[in-house]
């Protein structure tokens, strides 16, 4: 059974050849405006043919807004689109892919309860009027068979792993015939093997003659998969130029419009033990073992670093510690007090920060404004409350010093905290919690989603803590990151410890083969 | 020449939310006297009539205060937990139970007046609170939707009453057919007044109450941060789980409540299966409509109150009192789409390519 | 046309009366049913139950309409229009689904009994007439009690459920709709017009619950009387949470609902001596299928902490929330 897919990427291969443009897409003098603010400018940007070409910029700077435009889902308001060489006018996600442009988005578009083989075949007008569960399965082998993505097409969308459904994504998009796939930041979800993974599969995809346009925020990544790549910054193209000889901090610097550089002056460790966990074994929301004996100090004056790959226990080890999470045996001290299975009361009241992983989800409350915001963690305390009351001037006039020493950029301290920039956002939480912070501070991915001065300042503040004597635990997946702001290094692998560094003496290689799951042993012996 | 365009607010006013939602009540009420007009009827004498009917006399006025206590203490105990974003749907049910609680006290116990019905007032907040235990549990524990588990549970009470006053307490001297006994003990009325009871005070108690609670203490600010974001709420400290159970457990102890007071109303003091017809979902309407606010809470109350007792009213000079569901149908429908138009405003579209 | 004195079986004289007074509820739940699964929730039903009763009453008495089919559709298609309404204010406008199903709720019903009043007691001459399946079947019995409806009970129960399940479950178009009650952003990825399909289900729908007014006035009730939905359009909204929006177990529930409800009616009318109070058994088993609902919700819940997960009887994930394209 030759399916129409099989038909379709031979037929690609002719047409590209035969293709009136080297250009799969162009855009001219694109322009967006939202609220009354451009979010692209007068952008110019094409990809060729068979060619893997990377936009790269800070959050806001304009790069899911064009790829949105060539999608479908936003309209430009001034500028032209071009694919293949002729003038298209997308007015909705459906005439894109008619043209043969797909996005795959950050946030899947997938029914939940509905299987891989239902979502490939929804709203896709080669399905058959009349469907089984059977007959969408075969379907779906055969269009994987062509395109080389395999998943299991009963499996229900809930039930897969995260880069699965990425890979259900792909597949839907290249099955209804789009010949250019624009990825918007498709690692960010993904663990550093489903990377490497998707990496493959965008190589096959180009040697097919097909088009990837890839969205990111990596540098690193974007060297490593790009022919080409373009820079944008506040709505405006800054560069298109080749991969190859571009350096990390030539990007960095056209992303920021800076060139900036953090210089930490590390420390060998001389402070008193001030957080302790002894044996510390627990488990995550699923009841699986997130944390497996865990066993490590840190002293006063002194940045911990944490590395690994996102979802070996990270998370979990960070609500231990801040009473979020319970443990099922070994404790945890700060200082002499026991605080394992505490309060959050407690231990803020002990003096232990903690900057949240997900600062929306969880450090903040979106919809309230900022002064509620700042006074979260501390409203219960003295200073603002009897216990039953709570004195509205003393939060504004707490919320008010915040603002100004962090320097957060905001029209007053009633506006709401959803609305600020992320780099805000976190310029709040990071000064609410170093406020707290006097013993412990506890920072998870604390620059996830920052343009470089927001980071900048944000490793600062966490540095500037250490200094005045706090023991500061930094968990990050950014192995550059942990390197640049610890004094010791641990690398976490399936809730395990699988060893503890001075900076001095971290090697880059040793501590990836920790972070892939290789013991010290096994390290030392290679 | 400068064109207007529409444009999406990046950030929700609370003031523009509640006018637009006025103007959006105010325009349905013209529309309806629109459609009266065509009809042959003259909607401004109409409106005469009830304006009369309520603010010409002290029989009006008392008679629109004695409905809108019900409307007020449901409404008050449903604009409470929709600050936790609870959407309690059955305070319809908590009332007739607390109605129910406070009758089986009423026509068992004997003893001095005033304790009775304190007892009365205890048992009916008591029931009240019971019949939201299980979806506040449930919703708090396990996350299920408390919109369905409350409104099962009203059909339940309904039942439940509807069963007392043909069956278990049925009142079997009476000429009516569907009543239970008569409680023998009323509320104190207010001297000046021919049918006010302390009842009255309730509403504008807890409005009090409740508006203090979210200026000016710790509890109405965790409340409201659960309700904008538990997960936040949870890493502030606040147990979010037992917090959601206590708060709607009051919530329905405030309807409770008034299921009692309305039954201790001189005239009352007997359930049937209409017991709350006309307010039961009223209450719900009213504090979705007040957009959070206690005090609008308040003015809505007695407006929908006002309402109803016009109808009422206006039955003696032909007027259907079918027209007033009409009518509250056709506001509600207005505040909603003035809810929606709060989510817009009206800037001026430059000409094309040009950027301010 | 009630077989109720006909037929010895006090049982089978239950069920048979049940199944038209139930195909309301079932007519209602179905057109709610339709709503949902697009995501809508439609609180007004009993509105919509009211507009269909009195606009087929008013084809009949006022309009001299003579054939009952051409009235049950005038009854739909006055419900339709109302959803439309109803469609544009929640679909098009985005506004709450909650408010505005209240709104219709009150307002058909307001609407209705004020149409209705002038109309109070006044027969119906045009009704539905019983299937007749021939004279070997009329034994009085079993045959009796489920072979001589009327031909709408036969579409509620058995055509219609059908039809529906059919096509949401096995054709391409249905899928699209289940998408659109799911995760409207990944069917409008893909090309389904989230828009239309709310305005189609939700209009198809309230036709549909109209349709159950209308037939009650051409059927079991041949006359208008103030009120008439009785509370079967809130009892329709639970037995779609019952029947996890499956079209078939719809009519399982209705049929469940509607028998238990008005067991306490019957148990009166036929003066049931049994050991203890039969009034108070039918009350007690009046408020059965509520509590069982309940459970059917709470059980599946309480088995999830517990590590096991149900998925097939929660509701269309993006039920009652409004789908705007730039809203991400």
């Amino acid at each position: 059974m030759r399916s129409k897919a099989y038909r379709a990427s031979n037929e690609l291969r002719i047409q590209v050849s035969e293709s009136e443009s080297p250009f799969a897409i162009e855009a001219r003098g694109i322009s967006k405006f939202f609220g009354g603010v451009a979010a692209l400018d007068g952008v110019d940007f094409d990809a060729a043919w068979g060619e893997v070409h990377a936009l790269l910029g800070e959050n806001g700077a304009g790069k899911t807004t064009l790829s949105n435009i060539f999608s479908g889902i936003y309209r430009a308001e001034a500028g032209e689109v071009l694919v293949n060489g002729e003038l298209q006018d997308f007015r909705n996600p459906a005439q894109a892919i008619e043209g043969g442009v797909g996005m795959v988005h950050q946030h899947f578009k997938l029914v939940e309860p509905m299987t891989v083989a239902e979502n490939i075949h929804l709203g896709w007008p080669d399905t058959p009027r009349v469907i089984s569960q059977r007959a969408l399965e075969e379907r779906t082998n055969a269009l994987m068979a062509e395109v080389g993505l395999h998943i299991d097409p009963t499996a229900k969308i809930w039930q897969l792993s995260v880069g699965e459904q990425q890979r259900v994504e792909i597949l839907r998009v290249l099955a209804r015939g789009a010949r250019v796939l624009i990825l918007d930041e498709p690692t960010a979800v993904l663990t550093a093997h489903e990377a490497r993974e998707l990496f493959t599969v965008i190589r096959g995809l180009v040697a097919g003659g097909r088009t990837v346009i890839f969205i990111s925020h990596k540098l690193n990544e974007v060297l490593e998969v790009s022919d080409r790549i373009t820079v944008l910054r506040n709505g405006v193209r800054e560069i298109t130029r080749e991969a190859k000889g571009a350096t990390a901090q030539e990007l960095a610097r056209l992303m920021t419009g800076e060139e900036r550089t953090l210089e930490v002056e590390h420390r060998t460790v001389t402070g008193d033990a001030m957080l302790e966990l002894h044996d510390v074994t627990a488990r995550n929301d699923r009841g699986v073992v997130a944390l497996e004996s865990v066993d490590f100090t840190v002293h006063a004056g002194e940045t911990f670093g944490v590395a690994g790959v996102s979802g070996n226990g990270q998370t979990e080890l960070a609500e231990v510690i801040s009473a979020m999470r319970s443990v099922d045996s070994g404790t945890i001290t700060v200082g002499n007090t026991d605080i394992t299975n505490s309060t959050v009361r407690a231990i803020t009241d002990l003096g232990v920060g903690h900057i949240p992983e997900d600062r929306i989800g969880v450090g903040m409350v979106g919809s309230a404004p900022v002064k509620d915001n700042a006074v979260m963690r501390n409203y219960w305390t003295d200073e603002l409350s009897t216990g039953i009351t709570l004195s509205r001037d003393g939060v504004v006039d707490f919320a008010k010093r915040l603002v100004e020493q962090a320097r957060v950029q905001t029209r007053s301290v009633y506006a709401t905290a959803g609305q600020m920039s992320g780099g805000n956002q976190q310029r709040l939480v990071a000064r609410r919690e170093a406020l707290i912070a006097k013993q412990v501070l506890i920072a998870v991915h604390p620059t996830r989603g920052l343009d470089v001065l927001a980071a900048q300042e944000v490793q600062t503040s966490i540095i500037g803590q250490r200094d005045a004597g706090a023991a500061v635990l930094f968990v990050s997946d950014d192995l550059d990151e942990v390197l640049l702001m610890s004094d010791r290094i641990a690398v976490m692998y399936e809730g395990k410890i699988m060893g503890i560094f001075d900076r001095a003496d971290a090697d880059r290689e040793t501590i990836g083969l920790m972070m892939g799951g290789h013991s010290p042993a096994e390290v030392s012996a290679t | 020449m400068t064109t207007y365009r529409l444009e999406r607010r990046l950030e929700l006013d609370a003031r523009t939310s509640a006018l637009t939602r006025v103007a959006g009540a105010i325009i349905a009420m013209l529309v309806v006297g629109l459609i009266l007009m065509l009809t042959g009827r003259n909607p401004f004498s109409i409106l005469m009539d009830a304006l009369d009917a309520i603010f010409g006399s002290q029989r009006g006025m008392e008679g629109v205060a004695l409905r809108a206590i019900p409307i007020l203490m449901t409404a008050l105990a449903v604009a409470l937990s929709l600050r936790l974003k609870i959407w309690n749907i059955g305070s319809d049910g908590q009332f007739l139970m607390g109605a129910f609680a406070a009758l089986g006290i009423g026509i068992h116990v004997d003893g001095p007046g005033w304790l009775v019905l304190i007892l009365m007032a205890l048992a009916g907040s008591i029931a009240g609170a019971l019949w939201i235990l299980v979806p506040a549990l449930a919703r708090a524990y396990w996350d299920v939707n408390e919109i369905i588990t409350t409104l099962l549970l009203n059909f339940v009470a309904a039942q439940l009453v509807t069963w007392s006053a043909l069956g278990f307490w049925r009142d079997e001297g009476s000429a009516v057919i569907q009543s239970t006994e008569r409680v023998p003990y009323t509320l104190a009325g207010i001297p000046g007044t021919d049918s006010l009871t302390i009842a009255i005070l309730a509403p504008f108690l807890l409005t009090g109450l409740l508006f203090w609670l979210f200026r000016s203490t710790t509890i109405g600010f965790e409340i409201d941060m659960i309700g904008g974001n538990p997960k936040a709420a949870s890493f502030a400290g606040v147990n979010v789980r037992r917090r959601l159970v206590s708060v709607m457990l009051f919530t329905g102890g405030i309807a409770g409540l008034g299921g009692m007071l309305q039954l201790s109303a001189p005239g009352a003091q007997q359930l049937g299966p209409g017991f709350s017809a006309q307010f039961g979902l009223s209450g719900f309407i009213v504090a979705a409509l007040a957009g959070g606010s206690m005090f609008g809470v308040l003015g809505g109350g007695f407006f929908i109150a006002a309402m109803f007792f016009a109808g009422i009213i206006l039955q003696t000079k032909g007027l259907s009192v079918f027209i007033i569901f009409a009518i509250y149908g056709a506001i509600l429908t207005g505040v909603a789409l003035g809810e929606v138009a709060s989510r817009y405003r009206l800037v001026r579209a430059e000409a094309a390519g040009v950027v301010a | 046309m009630m077989i109720l004195g006909i037929i010895d079986n006090a049982f089978l004289s239950l069920i048979s009366s049940a199944i038209p007074a139930s195909t309301v509820v079932v007519l209602a739940a179905t057109g709610c049913l339709l709503g949902e699964r697009v995501g809508v929730l439609n609180l007004g039903q009993e509105g919509l139950i009211g507009i269909g009763a009195v606009y087929a009453v008013i084809a009949v008495t006022s309009w001299g309409v003579e054939s009952p089919w051409l009235a049950f559709f005038i009854g739909m298609f006055a419900a339709a229009i109302a959803g439309l309404l109803f469609a544009i204010c929640v679909v098009v406008f985005k506004a709450n689904q909650v408010l505005v199903g209240l709104a219709l709720a009150l307002g058909g019903i307001g609407l209705s009994n004020q149409l209705g009043t002038n109309r109070n007691g006044t027969p119906i001459r045009a009704l539905f007439r019983e299937v007749n399946p021939g004279g070997g079947l009329k034994d009085g019995g079993f045959f009796e009690a489920f072979f001589f409806h009327d031909p709408v009970v036969y579409i509620s129960y058995i055509f219609l459920p059908l039809v529906l399940w059919f096509v949401l479950f096995r054709t391409r178009h249905g899928m699209n709709m289940r998408a659109v009650g799911e995760n409207p952003a990944a069917a409008d990825a893909v090309g389904v017009s989230v828009l239309w399909s709310r305005i189609g289900y939700s209009v198809l729908g309230a036709a549909i619950s109209g349709a159950g007014g209308a037939y009650m006035v051409l059927s079991f009730t041949p006359t208008w009387s103030p009120d008439i939905a009785r509370g079967r359009g809130w009892v329709a909204l639970a037995v779609v949470i019952f029947a996890a929006w499956r079209p078939f177990r719809v009519v399982a529930g209705a049929l469940l609902y509607g028998s238990m409800i008005s067991l306490g009616v019957t148990a009166q009318a036929r003066n049931w001596g049994l050991l203890f109070s039969a009034r108070d058994l039918a009350f007690a088993l009046s408020m059965l299928p509520f509590l069982v609902t309940l459970a059917a919700i709470l059980l599946p819940a309480g088995a999830a902490q517990f590590g096991k997960r149900v998925r097939s009887t929660t509701a269309p994930a993006a039920l009652a929330v409004p789908y705007s394209r730039e809203d991400r």
